[in-house]
Formats: C-alpha cells, structure tokens, sequence
C-alpha cells in the first residue's frame, strides 16, 4: 500500500488511516517487535544506570520522552 | 481522534546543546552551519551561566549536554574541560564529532570526563564523497583513523550516517558497513534542505520507502545495532497495537536550547541558531550571560517565530494522520523549507518520518511468514 498521499484529520483511531495501516498489518509488526525486544535484551540496553556503553547515549535521549519525541536529534 | 501530546512548550529541557566553537576543519557540502571557517570560542562564563542553570535540572532527573559544533573537538582539550568543568557530577556530557581530530590523548580525554561519542560517517570511503577537508580533499581516512582510535581504546560509540539520496539497494550496503564499523547505536538523517545547505531534499516516494523497509530488513539479520528510526517505528507501532498509540508523544516540545558561542539561546531547532531574517531577527530568545536560562525558557512563546511555530504544531495535529507518530514537523525544517514555521509538511518530515513509518510498515506487511 502506498504511503497516504491525502492526509486528512481523523475523528477516531478507527478511523485514523495510519492507524489502520499498523493494524493492517499487525501480524508481521508482531513478529517484528517480538524481534526487535530480543535484540534489546540481546544487547543488555535499557538500563538507566548503563555507562558502559554508547547504547545508553541515545537511549538516554529515548529514556526521556522529549527526545524521543523527535522536535529535534543529533545530526 | 485529538492526539493530546506536544502542547505547548516544557519549562524544563531535558539537555541543552552547547557550541564550544563555530569552527570545523571539514568543509563538508551538505553542511548547514554558517560561521564554520571561524573560530569562535565559548568563554567560560557562558558555559558557567549554564551550569549554574541546569544545576537543580540535573538534580532531579538525568540531564545531558551535548557538544556540537562545528566541531567540538576544535575548540581544544584544555578548552572543553574548562567548559565542562563548571558543570556537576550529575550532568552528563555528550559530543558529536566528525572524528577526524581523536587521537590516544582525546581517547583519554572522554575517558576522564565521562564523555559520550558520537561520530558522524556516511558509510564506506565511496558514501563519504561530501565530507571533505579545508582543502576539499577527501576526510574519510581521517575519519577511519579517529573510529580506529575509539576502538583501540575500548571507547563505545554512536554513528550518525547523512544519505543525500535514498534508494533501493542502498540500505543494505550502509547498515553491513556499520556493523563493521562496530557502532553501539546508528542515526540515520537523510539529508536536510537547511541553512547554508540548499541542495533539494525532495526524493521519489517509492525510492524512499524502499529504502527503509530495506534497512528494516538488513538490521532484522543482525540487530546488533539499535538503530534508532526503527526503535522509534516500533515503539509508535507496538503503541497502537496495544491502542495506546497517544501516550506515545510527550505531554510538551522539549525547548532544546542551544547556546551558541557567545551565550545566545535558540530554542527548539539548533539549526537556526546564527541565522536571522528581515520578518523573525535572529531567532534567539535571550541570551544566558544577561538573563538565567530558566527565565529565557518561561518566555519561550513570546518569541515570535516560536509563537508562530506553536500555530504551526497544532495546524499538523489538525491536518495529518501521521501526528501521534510525528509530533510536528521540526522547526528549522518548515522555515527553510517553506519560510514560515506554521507550515505543516516538510519534505523532511517525508523522508524520515512518513517514509520511514511506510517502509517499516511495507516489511511487516511483506514478512507475515516469519510471524509465529
């Protein structure tokens, strides 16, 4: 499916034609995420008190809502 | 739905970007900082006047500043740990640096001063023809050999990689080649139309859609990275399949103030700092050596291109299907993009976030089989 070329407000999630599209396409997200939280754990991240790693650089920033929350990042 | 994130401004930043100097001894084509052949150093006392001002910030709750640039590491190790050096215990510091100037002695600089590394490499020696010397000579081997440092000295690092035009079967060659490399973490900022930089940003869709589901593939095979547009995928991704896709965004925009050299504050959008124009001046809300940060901060919104920025968040949660992903196109994307900061889409908000969601989408759409 193609990205959504005519956004429009939405009054619902249901209606939310992002949100549909994650719906849509929840059993390979579900996979996925399952995926990507192994690789977490994999690599020993989400710990605050983590300094021995750059992983806690940034996810300092991501621990943080406002980073994360994109209004701006390193570039 | 009414996304209930990112009104208005907090009165507390979470860090603060601080230019030790304007300078950089790259020369990079992309590059959106003006002033960059200067060397204009920070005084101390603006880094003191900050200092005192994060001081109960970082008492109650981890707070970093991070060393931008130009290049940081210009302004000289004797220089950045005076710099540093009024700041508390508690205070983290981070850097963001081309790398061409760490050596064994800048190794054991970061080491004493706790310092976070970042690097900004664009993949192998052919991706990196952008970021040249002074003398327009090619910066990569300077580049390796500071990584090669880091690495000798055990030094974690991040990397921020620039992709000046994404496509289909450029993912794959990038994201093996920072494996190699050996990052902890990878950024990945498709290049801006910004600042001094006006080189178009404007890309096929499809080409860039492409090119993130594929690097959703590449990092699948080794996930040894985090690499940060995907963690920010899933994370909004995970959110609404649990249908808490609004507590997603935070409750206000971070004021992310970067003080420029010589103490001024500009908030939201670092890129805009040593800019003005004719109808906003110089975009700066104060500046720490006359007034405390913290009161500069509690007149945020009096600034008047931040109060026509503010016009312009709501105008994205009004109108696009992607806000409670997005949180608004960034500031310094709508101004030098459009010219005004209440324009809502940006083409960077195309390629790196409506895109990024996109592909992100595209590869779990195309490997349900893997799905358990």
């Amino acid at each position: 499916m193609p990205e959504i070329m005519r956004p429009r407000p939405s009054d619902s999630v249901d209606s939310d034609p992002v949100t549909v599209r994650v719906q849509d396409a929840r059993i390979g997200l579900a996979a996925l995420i399952a995926d990507a939280e192994e690789a977490r754990r994999q690599r020993e991240e989400g710990t605050a008190t983590d300094g021995g790693s750059a992983v806690c650089a940034w996810n300092h920033f991501e621990n943080i809502p406002t980073f994360y929350n994109w209004n701006n990042r390193p570039r | 739905m009414t996304w209930s994130g990112m009104r208005g401004i907090a009165s507390t930043p979470t860090y603060v970007v601080m230019q030790p100097t304007t300078l950089c001894n790259l020369d990079c084509t992309y590059c959106y900082l003006p002033h960059r052949n200067a060397d204009r150093r920070m005084p101390v006392p603006v880094a003191r006047a900050v200092a005192t001002a994060v001081e109960p910030w970082a008492r109650t709750g981890r707070f970093s500043v991070v060393w931008h640039g130009g290049e940081p590491l210009a302004a000289g190790r004797d220089h950045l740990a005076a710099l540093i050096a009024p700041f508390g215990e508690r205070v983290e510091h981070h850097v963001q640096t081309n790398a061409t100037l760490i050596d064994d002695a800048w190794c054991e600089f970061f080491a004493e001063h706790r310092v976070r590394v970042s690097v900004s490499v664009d993949g192998p020696r052919e991706r990196n023809g952008d970021r040249v010397t002074r003398g327009h000579r090619p910066a990569y081997d300077r580049i390796r050999r500071g990584i090669e440092a880091l690495r000798r000295h055990d030094i974690p690092f991040s990397a921020l990689c620039v992709v000046g035009r994404p496509h289909p079967g450029l993912a794959t060659e990038l994201y093996d080649y920072f494996l190699e490399l050996g990052c902890d973490v990878l950024g990945i900022n498709v290049e801006e139309l910004e600042g001094v930089n006006r080189r178009t940003n404007r890309h096929p869709a499809a080409d860039v859609t492409a090119f993130w589901a594929e690097l959703v593939a590449a990092w699948r095979r080794a996930p040894r990275i985090h690499l940060r547009e995907i963690e920010w995928s899933l994370r909004y991704a995970g959110a609404v399949l649990a249908g808490v896709a609004d507590e997603v965004l935070p409750r206000q925009l971070d004021p992310i103030p970067t003080v420029a050299y010589d103490g001024s504050v500009v908030l939201l959008s670092p890129e805009l700092a040593g800019f003005s124009d004719a109808r906003y001046g110089d975009f700066t809300s104060g500046n720490v050596l006359t007034a405390p940060l913290g009161e500069i901060l509690d007149r945020a919104a009096e600034t008047p291109w931040i109060a026509e920025f503010l016009d312009g968040v709501e105008e994205c949660r009004s109108s696009c299907p992607y806000f409670g992903f997005c949180g608004g196109a960034h500031a310094a994307n709508r101004y030098f993009e459009h010219g005004r900061f209440d324009a809502t889409e940006t083409d960077h908000c195309r390629n790196s976030k409506i895109r990024l969601l996109e592909g992100v989408l595209d590869h779990a759409r195309d490997h349900e089989a893997t799905a358990v």
